[in-house]
């Protein structure tokens, strides 16, 4: 089945599922995959850190990246994926107005990212991060396989 | 295989860092060995088998350099791996690190490019399909 997340959301699934989502400019696309059980996640997050909101961190904690990452993990390992299996990586945290972005978005997100995936013991199997493209991520999960363009 | 490692820095949290890097990176970690210079870098390779060095320049007593130079003498330890990790900046010692074999990695480091850079020096391999 093909799911689309949409912008601070995320979605988990099994083997034979297919993720996609669109428009990944500063937010983070984060996919987590577990190659045993067969069953990952795709999170799309807007924000670094929940403290600038914190009652719409508890609505929705898919907006942040603090909240967003546990949540996938935990999400991933309630289907029956183990953290310590889990192969992850990153798309998006760009800069779609070049040096002339004030705000970071983008490497405030990246840098959240790393934080929570060193206290998790958790590194990236890969990256396709910065720059100032749009980019789009089709995740299958029968193969774990991750397809990025821009 | 797994790889038994030697970590050489003069800075305890650096260790501990790469340390919590080489554990983090999935790689076939066996024993692990640490010292806080060049000499006891050395004395620890006389004293255990060591199949990968990790290493800083800039120490006290003896610096990262001099024992790469003394390791590259000795028949038994001259071919072992070596990954410098350092702040160093400059362009003609790492040209010469490069000429002794060693792989280079500058401080602030990730922990991914520890282990993409000793899968590379150690012909490891690994599943880099995916992201593009």
């Amino acid at each position: 089945m093909r799911h689309i997340v949409l912008v601070g959301n995320m979605k988990v699934g099994k083997k034979g599922d297919v993720i996609v989502t669109y428009a990944l400019g500063t937010s983070l696309g984060l996919m987590a995959y577990d190659p045993v059980s067969q069953v990952g996640g795709l999170l799309h997050a807007m924000l670094p850190l929940s403290r600038s909101d914190p009652q719409k961190a508890e609505t929705n904690p898919c907006i942040f990246v603090d909240t967003g990452v546990p949540k996938l993990f935990k999400e991933i390992c309630d289907m029956g994926g183990q953290k310590s299996r889990l192969v992850v990586r990153a798309a998006g945290c760009s800069r779609p107005l070049g040096e002339n972005e004030m705000f970071k978005i983008g490497e405030r997100n990246y840098s959240v990212l790393k934080k929570i995936l060193w206290k998790n013991s958790i590194l990236l199997e890969s990256e396709d991060i910065g720059g100032t493209a749009n980019r789009t991520v089709h995740f299958d999960l029968s193969t774990g396989e991750v397809a990025i363009t821009s | 295989m797994s790889i038994n490692v030697l970590i050489v820095d003069d800075s305890g949290v650096m260790r501990a860092m790469i340390l919590k890097s080489l554990r983090m990176s999935g790689l076939p970690l066996g024993e692990t060995h640490q010292a806080a210079n060049g000499q006891e870098g050395l004395d620890v390779l006389n004293q255990h088998w060591v199949d990968l060095v990790i290493v800083d320049i800039n120490m006290p007593v003896m610096n990262g350099e001099e024992m790469i130079d003394r390791m590259r003498e000795s028949p038994e330890i001259k071919d072992i791996p070596i990954v410098v990790i350092s702040t160093e900046g400059s362009k003609t010692r790492l040209e010469k690190l490069q000429q002794k074999g060693a792989a280079f990695i500058h401080k602030p480091f990730s922990p991914e490019t520890i282990r993409d850079t000793i899968r590379d020096i150690m012909n490891l391999g690994g599943d880099d399909e995916g992201a593009d």
